[in-house]
Order: C-alpha cells, then structure tokens, then sequence
C-alpha cells in the first residue's frame, strides 16, 4: 500500500489504545490519534477487574441500579447482564496476568495488576442478603459467590464495619491501574510499529457513498483502509460525521480519593452506596455515581457527600482520613449496557470499539483481540456479532 | 449550616482589605475569609507583639499595613472578618470552608478572590535538602515567629523580594553570606528609565541594596544556585554565573559554606479557586503564569467572579491594593449600591494610578521574568515532583514516548497527582516541557485542580447533609 495507513483508530483511551497494539501485532500499519477530553474514562476510572461482580450488579452495577439509571428490571434488584457479556468478562478477566507480563517486558511500564482477597460486597440488611441468595443461585457451579458471615468479613478486612448481616466474595476479581494500562498498551502498539498522535482532535470521519474512505482533522484528511471508531463518549459525535448513529451516551461518574494511606484494604469493596479500592499507590478510591449529564465534567457536592457516607459506614476508619481530590469522567454508555464492537451494517471501512460503560477496563484485553481479529478477517475467539451496532436496527424493526 | 452574603471575598491581603472597606463605604455587607489568624496577607502579616517596636513596624509599609487594618476593623456592622478558615471548594455560587467548627457552606452573590501567589522554586540539585526553604518562609520564621532560619544564609533567585528578605535576615541578626541574583546589573542599569517613572517605589529599592551594602553582604548579580549540598542537611552550596538566558557556566562555579539556602525566583498566582469557580484562564508570562482572564473591572469570564491582587498576575502590594478598591466599586455598582457616574468618578484615579505602577511593574517583572536557563540545573536524578517522588529522568522517556501535554504527562508518569496537585511541580515542569519540544506554554498547558485543594476528611465531608447542601441552589451561575 502506498497511500495512507492500514487502519487509523480514533481515541487513545484504553479501548483504542488496546486495539491499536493488537492491529499493531498482526503488522498491521496502525495509526494511532487521541485528544484527552475532559471526562476521558479511562483517566477516571476505578480500575476494577469484577467480570462476575458487574455481570450480576454487585459493583457499580447496583449503585448504578440504585440511582434508578437502569432501564430494564425492576427498581429493586441488581440488573443481571446476559450471560454471554458475563462469559466474555470472564475470560477477558483471564488475561490480565499474562497481558501484566507481557506489557512489562515489552514496555516497562507496570500495570499495576493488584491480586487481592477478591471482590467483597457488603450486606447491610436481610433484604441485600436475599437479593445476593438469588443471585447466587443462579450463578453456574464454577462461579458461585461465597457467602461470608461478619465474623468471617472481619478475619479477612479487619478494617470492615461490624454492623452487617454478611458479605458476598468473587475471590478471582481483582484491580488493575487502568491509567497504565492505556499508556503501556499505547507505548507496546508503538513498539510494534504503530504512530501516535497525541493532541489531535478528529472533527469528522470522510465518507464517499458506503464507505469511510478516513479521517479529517480540520482542513488535513488522513485517508485509511479502515477506521476504528473507539472515541468513548465522543464516538456518537464522530460517527454521526459520517451520517451513522451509534446509541452511545456519556455516563458521569464521581470518585472521591483518600491520601495515601498504609495498607487497609485486601481487596475490592463494594456495597449499595459505593465501592473502595484502595490503589497501589496506597489511596483508597471511592466510587462512584452514575448519572446522565451530558459531557458536564463537574462534581457535584450532594454526590460526593453520599459517596463518603457511604465509605464511612463501610470502613469506619476512613472518617479521619484527608480526601486528595475529587473527580468525574464519563463512561461510554449503551442503552443495554453492552458494548459496541464491529462492524457496521451498510457502511465499509469502518468499525467500532466503544461503549465500554462500566466494565471497560476488564473487557478491554479481549475487545481488542477480536476487534482485530475482525479487522484482520481471523475469525474472532470469542463471538463478536452480538455486539454488534446492528442490534439496534433490529429492536427498531421488531 | 449556610450562610448567606452578597459578597464573600477570599483573601484578607491587602486586595481583600481594600476591597471589602470600598464595599462597606458603599454600603455593602461582605465576608471575609482568611486562612490566617491575623489580617494583612503576607505583606502586612501580623507580628508578634514582642515585634511591635521593631525596625519593621515603623517602616512606611508597616505603617500602610496598620492603616489598612484599622481602617477595615471600623466597619465591624459591614464586614465579618472569618480568621482560620480555608475555601477549599467552590460549587456554583457557594463556598465550602473549614474552619475550626467544622465545615460549612457560605453563600455569597458575588465572589471576589483575592488569594495572593505562591513562591516559585525551580527544581535543581539538592532543592529538597533540609535547610532550603523559600525567601517568603525565611522571612515568615523572622518576622512573625522569631526564630532565626539558620546561622549562615545564602539567598538566592530573582527579583526585589530578595532583597527584603536579605534585609530582614540581617536585622534579626542572621548573618547572610550573599545574594545571587539572576539578572546582571547591566540589565538593571537599561531598565532604569522605564522604572524611574516610579520614583517612590525605586528608591525603596534603592534603600534596601545601599543597607546591604553598608552591611558588606555581596550581591552576586548574573549568578544562579546550581547546587545544594550536604550529609544531611545543607552545608555548601554552589553558584555559577549565567549566561543571558541564565544557563550556568558550571566551569566558573563557586561555593560558598552556608547552613540554609533562601531560594525564590519570583511568585506564581494562586488560581485554584477561580479554576473551580470555572473562569476562564490565560497564559501570561510577565504575571506569573496562568491567570484568570478578566474585563477592565476586573471580572472574569463568570460575570459574578471577580479577581483582584496577586491572584490575578503577581505585581506587589501596592497594585493589590488599588485592585481590590476597584473590584469592590465595581461589584457596589453590579449590586446597583452606586450609579455609573459615581462609579466612574470613583474608577478614574484608581485607574492612573493603577497604570503608574504598572508600567514600574511591567519594566520591573521584564527583568525578572524566568528564563530558559532554569530548565536545564535539575539533573536527571534530581526529584522535580515531591510528593509523587519522580526525578527529572523518569519524565523524559513520557516526552520522547509523545506526551507533550499536562494531562498526557500526568497520565504517564502521575506528575501532579500528589497533595500539592501540581502545584510545586507543574510550573516548572511546564516550563522544562516547553523547552525540551519547542511548544509554547499555553499548547503544554495549565494544571487541572479538583476539590479540595486544601485537605479535608472524609468525616467532615460525610456529615454535611445532602439536603443542606442543595437547598438555595439552582440560580444561574
Ligand atoms: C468513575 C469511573 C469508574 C470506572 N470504573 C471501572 C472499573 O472499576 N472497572 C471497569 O472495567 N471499568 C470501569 N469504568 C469504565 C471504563 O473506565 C471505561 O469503560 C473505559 O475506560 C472506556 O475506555 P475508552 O477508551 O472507550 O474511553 P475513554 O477512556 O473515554 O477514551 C476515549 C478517548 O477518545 C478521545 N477522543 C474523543 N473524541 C475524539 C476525537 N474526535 N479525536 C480524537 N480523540 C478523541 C478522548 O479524548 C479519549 O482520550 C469506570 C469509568 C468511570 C468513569
Ligand atoms: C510568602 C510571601 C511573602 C511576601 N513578602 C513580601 C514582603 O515582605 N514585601 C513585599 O513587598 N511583598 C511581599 N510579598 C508579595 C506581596 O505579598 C504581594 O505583592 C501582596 O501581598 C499581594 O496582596 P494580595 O492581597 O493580592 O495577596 P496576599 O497578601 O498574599 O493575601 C492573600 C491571602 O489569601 C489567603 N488565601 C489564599 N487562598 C486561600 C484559601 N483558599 N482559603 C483561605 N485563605 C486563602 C492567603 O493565605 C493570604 O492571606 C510576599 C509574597 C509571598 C507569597
């Protein structure tokens, strides 16, 4: 090929710097572009690698339940994902230790993949135990939940509330920092041969009749075989340059973070109020709200109050702990909570890697493998047509 | 709880001063917020009483301090003066404070931040030793709490606050080994006609070089610290003259056998809050850095958000002053206290007088203004981010890896995401950006700052009810 790059893949937060390391690996020319907005997700994410624990709603899933955001399911329980994006979690999940090493060695940089006691939702009340029964049950064999008794919660996080009923563990879900993760994906793509430009603000993808033909950064067009829409919460503005629209919708999400304190926390927490991850670096962040407003990057203060209440009840200890600062991004949101990966019908050339929502950074490893694979006409270790954008044609037409 | 005003004002230097006495006389009621004990900013900082009848009180400018101060104490009705509290958050037209009763919210119309500057050190070998501290710090330990710094002090960096501190130091009886001072004489001596336009303010200078003088303390001007040294604590530090853009001639380095060294190249507005309030900021060298871009009565892009003093661009106690006067009027007329003719009547000799000493200031901030010579003393092991402990070595690969940019940096190397968030980093580290790719410093770009930007617990946070918080809010911002 003489004109152009194979692929251009727009957006280098950590979906497009993921799939930009992959095209990069199968040598394929790579080109990769990214503006950091206000808001970018992956800037603010929590980092945690809970496939079971979102797939069932007991991490951010039940906040996101509780502040009534979720459409499907009725306003009491956890809203449940279907099992096949669970299965998908779960063996995206499984490659962080590898993809750890890996990116290590390639990069330098450490991922920060934290192995812990696991993911720990607490229970306050016999109705949140019930609701964790439930779940439980319907849980294969291979992935049931362990139920712990206080007694049981306090030998394993000493720093725990004594006032619960119980707590539910996901003993193989972990953390990740997932800042480094996007920087040590985007350094190893660069490694295989890929470009970056970093500060470039796409303003529109170039269409001639069915296919996008590149893309345009003001007056400069870039032409490319094919695009990689991974824009996060930007990619409906990007695709809808090209007359495509794709029901992607930013969803805010505060954070509080601690100073650094010693070592308090041996795994993830969660409960209906917040979640706490204490991070390699020794803060313990606390999330997270989710709400619509728009791309509004603020924090608001009723929010944030609520979040440290709820890290307070959690971990009483944490009452005289200093807050470093408080925060907001926006995840990529879908009206099914599912991503949106693959090609698109009736338009060539193109091809999406988005709506991450809440489970981004643990979907990330194996998104980005049959987003290329796709690309690269493999056939995909894991099925992509689910996540099609075409779903949503066919709910219209139904 | 919350508390209502129609203008709540951060800052009781002598911006904020000025300006809530200009509201007062106007007839309108403000706070005034300070994270001090005492009024005066860090001018005219309250000492001691066993200071009282030092030399420093009966200077001219102590004696423009105590002025200042009884004049804002008559207005008890008007103003209410919050001592010990800090602003650590702003949402919409409320401020979150801490005081020693907790926290609360304070509501206020109008919002006037008057929050002075910080002092600006550029990372260089040993600047994080014991017994390096800035001029500012150095002239605090004497003034108001007594307590010598050291025994045997260099000061060093740029522009007239060295020589103060100097003067101080040695009035409390500190025994200085010198000045380094950056810029060479002959610049000064160019300089002169642009600064005699403010013959007041330059002879002050004036004053302070002749008593060093008399004092045998050598100025060592077109000189710049390169290193401090030490097992423990500073014991020698090297200095080295400079060329015209102030990189060292390391072959010509001295040193000299002191246990403290003052380091301060100027100042840096403190801009946070105008961040949070969510005004509009510009890149402006001559004025410190970044700084809230605001109209000719000094309101900023959010018409209900005013700045005045330092805050706004670093140019003396003097400019605070008469800022924080028009800023008050300016607000009395937008709260319709005075009509336009009065407000214009009242504006007009503010303004020349604002202009004299801008101009005295802007030939003044031209000498001093940093160069790029700063950017190369920090060797690679040198830490440039305290609290994240970064060296200058483990930025580079972030830059050569194609970060060029605030966010994309931090991203990459967690510069900035300490306490301090960026605060003692980022000026210079911008600045050593700027220079390794060649990009101006508006394209490298400003800090972000979330709340709070002065610690607070999670306690404190948790107890303020939701419902508190929200009630009076939902105006237009
Ligand atoms: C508070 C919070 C907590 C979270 N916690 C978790 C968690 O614990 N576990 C988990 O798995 N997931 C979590 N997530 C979700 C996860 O972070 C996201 O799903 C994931 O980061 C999405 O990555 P992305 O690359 O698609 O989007 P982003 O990270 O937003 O990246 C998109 C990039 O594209 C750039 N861009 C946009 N438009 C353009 C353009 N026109 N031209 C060039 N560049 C452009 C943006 O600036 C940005 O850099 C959380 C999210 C939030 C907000
Ligand atoms: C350390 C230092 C020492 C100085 N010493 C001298 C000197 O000796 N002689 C001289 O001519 N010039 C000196 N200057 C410069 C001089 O202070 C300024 O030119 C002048 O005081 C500016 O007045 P201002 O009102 O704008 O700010 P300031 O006098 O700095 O007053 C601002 C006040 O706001 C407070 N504040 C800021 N943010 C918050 C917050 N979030 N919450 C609560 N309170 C807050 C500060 O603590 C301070 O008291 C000094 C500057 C500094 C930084």
């Amino acid at each position: 090929m003489n004109r152009g790059q194979d692929v251009i893949v727009v957006g280098g937060g950590v979906w497009g710097s993921a799939v930009a390391y992959e095209l990069a690996i199968r040598s394929m020319r790579v080109l990769l572009l990214d503006v950091t907005l206000p808001g970018r997700a992956t800037s603010a994410s929590a980092g945690g690698l809970w496939p079971v624990g979102e797939a069932v709603g007991l991490g951010c899933g039940v906040i996101y339940h509780a502040t009534g955001n979720s459409e499907s399911g009725d306003e009491s329980t956890p809203n449940v994902l279907p099992d096949l994006f669970r299965d998908f979690l779960i063996a995206s999940n499984k490659r962080f230790p590898a993809l750890a090493k890996t990116l290590l060695e390639q990069t330098g940089v450490d991922i920060e993949f934290d192995i812990g006691t696991g993911l720990m939702f607490l229970m306050y009340t016999d109705y949140e135990q019930a609701i964790v029964d439930n779940i439980a049950r319907s849980l294969p064999q291979e992935q049931r939940l362990k139920i712990l008794s206080p007694e049981e919660v306090v030998q394993v996080e000493p720093k725990i509330t004594h006032e619960l009923t119980g707590a539910a563990l996901l003993p193989e879900e972990h953390q990740v920092n997932p800042m480094l993760l996007a920087e040590a994906y985007k350094r190893a793509a660069i490694r295989a041969g890929a470009t970056f430009r970093h500060d470039t603000q796409v303003t529109g993808f170039r269409r001639d009749g069915d296919r996008i033909i590149g893309v345009e950064i003001g007056e400069e067009f870039l032409p490319s075989n094919l695009t990689v829409n991974a824009a996060g919460s930007w990619s409906r503005k990007l695709a809808a340059t090209a007359g495509i629209d794709i029901p992607v919708s930013p969803i805010r999400g505060q954070v509080v973070l601690t100073e650094r304190l010693p070592r308090i926390l041996q795994g993830c927490i969660s409960t209906s109020e917040c979640y706490l991850i204490q991070k390699s670096h020794g803060e313990v962040l606390i999330g997270s709200t989710t709400e619509c407003a728009n791309f509004d990057v603020s924090v608001t203060h009723d929010s944030i109050t609520s979040l440290c209440r709820g890290a307070v009840r959690a971990v009483p200890m944490l009452r005289d702990v200093g807050i470093k600062r408080v925060w907001s991004g926006l995840r990529p949101g879908t009206p099914d909570e599912l991503p949106i990966l693959g090609p698109i019908e009736g338009v060539t050339g193109i091809i999406n890697a988005t709506g991450g929502f809440r489970t981004g950074i643990v979907a990330a490893p194996l998104m980005a493998e049959i987003v290329a694979q796709t690309a690269s006409e493999e056939s995909p270790t894991f099925p992509i047509a689910p996540f099609y954008s075409s779903r949503f044609l066919e709910t219209v037409i139904d | 709880m919350i508390r209502s005003k129609p203008v709540a004002i951060v800052g009781a230097g002598p911006a904020g001063m000025s300006a809530a006495i200009s509201l007062a006389e106007c007839g309108i009621r403000s706070i005034v917020i300070d994270e001090n004990g005492g009024l005066g900013g860090q001018i005219y900082r309250q000492s001691p009483s066993t200071l009282r009848s030092s030399k420093f009180t009966q200077s001219k400018e102590a004696s423009r301090g105590l002025q200042l101060k009884q004049h804002f104490q008559s207005f008890t009705e008007k103003i209410e003066y919050l001592p010990n509290t800090k602003v650590w958050g702003v949402w919409e037209k409320q401020l979150a404070v801490t005081g020693q009763d907790g926290w609360h919210l304070i509501d206020a119309e109008h919002l006037l931040l008057a929050t002075g500057a910080y002092e600006y050190v550029p990372p260089f070998p040993g600047w994080t030793m014991p017994g390096v501290l800035t001029p500012g710090a150095a002239q605090l330990m004497v003034k108001s709490m007594h307590i010598a710094p050291g025994r045997r002090v260099l000061i060093a960096g740029t522009g007239p606050f060295l020589l103060v501190v100097a003067n101080a130091l040695h009035d409390a009886g500190v025994e200085v080994a010198g000045v380094v001072e950056s810029v060479r004489r002959s610049e000064v001596f160019k300089s002169l006609p642009r600064l005699l336009n403010n013959f007041g303010l330059l002879r002050q200078g004036w004053d302070y070089l002749r008593r060093l003088g008399r004092a045998g303390i050598p100025i060592h001007t077109g000189h710049v610290v390169v290193e401090a040294e030490g097992q423990n604590q500073v014991e020698q530090v090297r200095f080295a003259p400079c060329h015209r853009d102030w990189q060292p001639d390391l072959s010509r380095a001295k040193t000299v056998e002191v246990d403290t060294l003052c380091v301060g190249y100027g100042f840096v507005p403190r801009t946070e809050l105008a961040q949070l309030a969510g005004c509009e900021v510009e890149w402006k060298n001559e004025l410190g850095g970044w700084i809230p871009r605001v109209d000719e009565d000094l309101a900023t892009s959010r018409k209900d958000v005013w700045v005045a003093g330092d805050g706004g661009g670093v140019a003396g106690a003097a400019v605070a002053e008469d800022e924080g006067r028009l800023a008050g009027l300016a607000i009395a007329r937008r709260c319709g206290a005075i009509d336009d003719n009065s407000f214009r009547l009242l504006r007009a000799p503010i303004i020349r007088r604002l202009d004299k000493l801008r101009r005295f200031r802007f030939a003044l901030d031209n000498l001093s203004q940093l160069r790029p010579g700063l950017s190369t003393l920090a060797k690679e092991e040198t830490c440039v981010c305290r609290c994240e402990e970064l060296k200058r070595g483990e930025i580079e690969p972030a830059i050569t890896a194609g970060c060029t940019t605030y966010r994309t940096i931090k991203t990459a190397t967690r510069i900035g995401m300490g306490r301090c968030q960026g605060r003692m980093c980022w000026p210079a580290m911008a600045r050593f950006v700027a220079s390794k790719t060649g990009q101006p410093m508006e394209k490298v770009g400003n800090r972000s700052v979330r709340p709070p930007i002065i610690p607070i617990t999670l306690g404190e946070m948790a107890e303020m009810e939701p419902s508190d918080a929200v009630a009076d809010q939902g105006r237009n911002s």
